[in-house]
């Protein structure tokens, strides 16, 4: 124990960072009854952690903190400009910009300015298509509408989603960022109900990707939704046969089979 | 016949208890065992941190991940690491400190002078069969629990909602538990006997566990209350154990070290004592 203490190590800097998330989280579940030095003490230690890290990843981390504590406290200019900051030291980091740009949106639509926030989520998906914010946005954008009973604009967001999973999908074929994209595809057709194009884009993927990635899950979602959407029976055996020729033992062929004798 | 079994039993205690008093020698191997195994339980605290990392964060991230070499995420593995240590230590050092506990209790029962030395090469001798007996529990017992948690898996991922009118999370939680806790003390109860008979009366070793488990079935009702009656002792580490993460997350991780150091003196210095003690008394009152 006396060998541990005698250097900082990974785990020490883990073991301080989490005493000092946990005294800002208190801050998060209830921020209207916390007083403005007890966020300013979190601000400044959170701070000085990044600061005297900032070679380890959790100083990023820690700066999120930062921008997330004001925002929850409705100073969404500190936290935009705490933001803002974080995108400018990590430039070369499309992970945290992109992360950065989506909480700048957030702050905007908690606010209520949606079509500011609107801007930055498509800054997002033109300038990072690649990160995992930049592909989770457009159905984000979609189901913000879907939350305000927008169900056109939802629509019409879902569609756009759709051309720009299928833009991606074709610039990488084959390729993982491929795969993820039919997969949001799927997505936005089963969220506008159209499950003769989600069953279409399923069926894209077992065909591209056959070999590369374990289809199971992909084969029991198509079964599900000829079963209970379509009510094709007859497809729906043909899929399972499928399943079972190309996975002889997946632990999904007897869900599959219960689903079929219901 | 009822009132005779649980005067047997009450008497057996109390034999434990004045053998305890008389020769306070008795708990040595149960000291050292716990002794280890705290060391070990060090050492699984420590294995993310430098320098110990270097040898024992390649298992853990091969086993278990990476994420389980983070604070505090660690401490969820911790508990479960502890079990598997306990199994192994129990097999290597366990057999051996028993059966040099036996030999104690033996002496001391029949009022012969306890000669710590003469008793520990005594188990050193049988140290082979004694070895077996205990991985021959822990194998048996490991292999019952997954079939166990194997069969309850595959019933509920095989489309049924309910078992007995009960959800997949009662089965897995507390159900599962429950049935462990009876599944030691049924496997105990079983060999329970086989290391008494080894030291005590020199069998063989498969003679031994055939004897040991005729004896569970002779003396029944007072194995189980022997062998059950100090695990339940155990019911809330386990429960504290099984709530790990609302532990980190409400009091603090260290909590959760806390809890394994307290099992460690329970399970040692509390529940294998007295089980291993009462027992042989109970084998050498059953002798006479």
């Amino acid at each position: 124990m006396a060998i541990c203490g005698c250097s900082p190590d990974q785990y020490s800097v883990e073991r301080e960072y989490w005493k000092i998330k946990k005294q800002s989280e208190s801050i998060l579940r209830n921020p209207a009854a916390t007083p403005p030095n007890e966020l300013e003490r979190a601000v400044t230690q959170l701070q000085s952690f990044a600061q005297k890290n900032s070679k380890n990843v959790l100083a990023v981390d820690a700066e999120f903190a930062v921008a997330r504590l004001y925002a929850a406290k409705d100073e969404f200019e500190k936290a935009r400009k705490q933001l803002k900051g974080l995108m400018a030291k990590y430039n070369k980091s499309d992970v945290i910009s992109s992360e950065a740009l989506f909480l700048i949106g957030n702050t905007y639509q908690i606010q209520g300015k949606w079509e500011s926030a609107l801007q930055e989520y498509k800054k997002i998906i033109a300038d990072y298509p690649l990160t995992t914010r930049g592909l989770e946005t457009p159905i984000y954008i979609a189901q913000y509408y879907k939350v305000k009973f927008q169900p056109d604009k939802m629509v019409e967001a879902l569609g756009e989603a759709i051309g720009h999973y299928r833009a991606l999908a074709e610039k990488y074929p084959g390729s993982p960022l491929a795969f993820k994209a039919y997969t949001m595809i799927s997505s936005c057709y089963s969220a506008t109900k159209d499950w003769e194009n989600t069953v279409s884009a399923l069926n894209i993927i077992t065909e591209q990707f056959k070999g590369k990635v374990s289809l199971e899950a992909v084969f029991l979602d198509m079964i599900a939704i000829y079963k209970k959407e379509l009510k094709d029976n007859a497809k729906a055996q043909e899929t399972l046969d499928r399943l079972i020729k190309e996975y002889p033992n997946s632990k999904f062929i007897s869900s599959a089979k219960a689903l079929l004798k219901k | 016949m009822a009132k005779k079994k649980s005067i047997s039993i009450i008497n057996t205690y109390l034999a434990t208890f004045q053998s305890l008093k008389t020769q306070p020698k008795l708990v040595i191997p149960f000291a050292c065992f716990a002794f280890v195994e705290l060391i070990f339980l060090l050492l699984i605290y420590v294995a993310p941190r430098q320098p110990f990392n270097i040898v024992l964060a390649p298992p853990i991230r091969a086993f278990w991940g990476e994420r389980f070499l983070h604070y505090p995420v660690n401490f969820l593995l911790l508990p479960k690491l502890a079990s598997h240590s306990r199994n192994f230590l129990s097999c290597i050092i366990g057999s051996l400190l028993t059966g040099f506990a036996v030999a104690m209790v033996a002496d001391t029962y029949n009022s012969k002078t306890v000669h710590l030395f003469s008793a520990l090469k005594n188990a050193f001798r049988k140290y082979l069969s004694l070895f077996t007996v205990v991985l021959i529990i822990n194998l048996l017992f490991l292999g019952l629990v997954k079939v166990m948690e194997m069969g309850l898996i595959r019933y509920f991922t095989s489309g049924h909602a309910t078992l007995l009118f009960l959800k997949p999370v009662i089965w897995l939680g507390p159900i599962l538990i429950a049935l462990n806790l009876l599944l030691v003390v049924l496997v105990q109860g079983v060999f329970v006997y086989a290391i008494p008979l080894l030291m005590i009366e020199n069998l063989k070793l498969f003679k031994a566990i055939g004897r040991s488990a005729l004896l569970f079935v002779k003396l029944f009702l007072p194995t189980l209350a022997l062998v059950g009656l100090p695990v339940l002792i155990y019911i809330p580490i386990i429960i504290l154990q099984f709530n790990a993460p609302f532990l980190i997350d409400r009091l603090f991780p260290e909590s959760v070290l806390y809890v394994c150091i307290a099992a460690v003196v329970i399970n040692s210095l509390v529940i294998d004592l007295l089980v291993t003690l009462s027992t042989t008394i109970l084998f050498l009152q059953n002798k006479k």
